[in-house]
């Protein structure tokens, strides 16, 4: 198969970006998302031998994600870097810390990381490593259970609702409600990284806890509010 | 394994799975590409996407939203946070 220009790419990115889809951009952006497939196989073999972990993997994004980034961000085609993917969940903070330690000074030396944790995006935390094989980028999603939580809501929220509701936009309650556990959430993971000093534990273990029992309380009342809402359940 | 998946966004249901083994990488992406053409112009709301994990109950864990409903979300969410007790 021919392989197609970066230019041939970046009309094709604008051309998806105006819609409507067309047969022969399809066939085309299946060309392009399967040029990743090398690097990402090699990202997934890597984790998988040196970190033992068992990643679950978008070999390619769908062409939905795609069009809808395309058409919030002035972005080109070539300069998206989450077209192929894979996902770890780690159970807290320290083994996310952890985990990005192993993936920066074993595995992808060169990588670049983006910490969500620091900076969310409208209230998604998580670290992203990029790594880039044969000129071919592919993001590795590192999440804690709390973090993974709060992003799986919040895209069933945006499948009911919009996506515009990953972007601070949308319906205002569920924005509220999603500002509101992703900032809990952050408390919670601060909290956690400072266990292990024994003097403070005691205490930091209370914050944490009283931090816990409001999270589930504000989810729990979401769930109310979920059952009056008929048919989006 | 490689998972094809038929997804109504706007339903918040899978319309189909395929699995497929990781072998068949190359008949997974031509079965992905073939959904979509099918698709144009259909209907809106729906997702093709090709995902990869150990096994299906791997991906119900790190792809939740595919397979359960809001309510099962935000339910299972709490639960696990209300238990998530530090040693």
């Amino acid at each position: 198969m021919v392989q197609a220009s970066k230019t041939q790419i970046d009309r094709l990115g604008d051309r998806l970006r105006k819609g409507p889809v067309e047969r022969s951009d399809l066939l085309l952006l299946d060309g392009y998302r399967r040029s990743f497939g090398p690097a990402y196989e090699s990202v997934v073999q890597t984790i998988r031998d040196e970190l033992e972990l068992e990643p679950s993997g978008r070999p390619a994004k769908s062409t939905n994600s795609l069009v809808e980034k395309l058409k919030r961000e002035s972005i080109r085609l070539t300069q998206v870097q989450d077209i192929a993917g894979c996902r770890v969940v780690v159970p807290d903070i320290l083994e996310q810390n952890r985990v990005v330690g192993l993936l920066l000074s074993g595995a992808f030396p060169e990588a670049c990381v983006v910490d969500r944790r620091e900076k969310p995006s409208y209230g998604y935390r998580a670290v992203h490593v990029i790594v880039e094989i044969s000129g071919k980028p592919v993001e590795i999603q590192v999440r804690t259970t709390f973090q993974h939580i709060w992003a799986e809501i919040s895209e069933k929220y945006a499948d009911l609702y919009g996506s515009d509701i990953k972007y601070g936009r949308g319906p205002q309650e569920i924005r509220r409600i999603l500002e509101e556990v992703s900032a809990l959430i952050g408390k919670y993971e601060d909290l956690e990284e400072g266990l292990g000093q024994e003097a403070e534990s005691v205490k930091l273990r209370d914050k944490m806890n009283k931090i816990r029992k409001d999270l589930a309380e504000i989810l729990d009342e979401e769930i109310s509010r979920v059952d009056n809402i008929r048919g989006k359940g | 394994m490689i998972f094809l998946i038929h997804y109504n966004r706007s339903a918040g249901e899978i319309i189909k799975l395929k699995e497929f083994e990781e072998s068949q990488r190359v008949q997974a992406e031509d079965a992905r590409i073939k959904m979509e053409l099918d698709l144009i112009g259909k209907k809106d709301g729906d997702e093709v996407c090709l995902l990869e994990a150990g096994s299906i109950e791997a991906l119900k864990r790190t792809h939740r939203r595919y397979f359960e409903s809001l309510r099962m979300l935000t339910v299972s969410g709490s639960n696990t946070i209300a238990s998530a007790t530090k040693p």
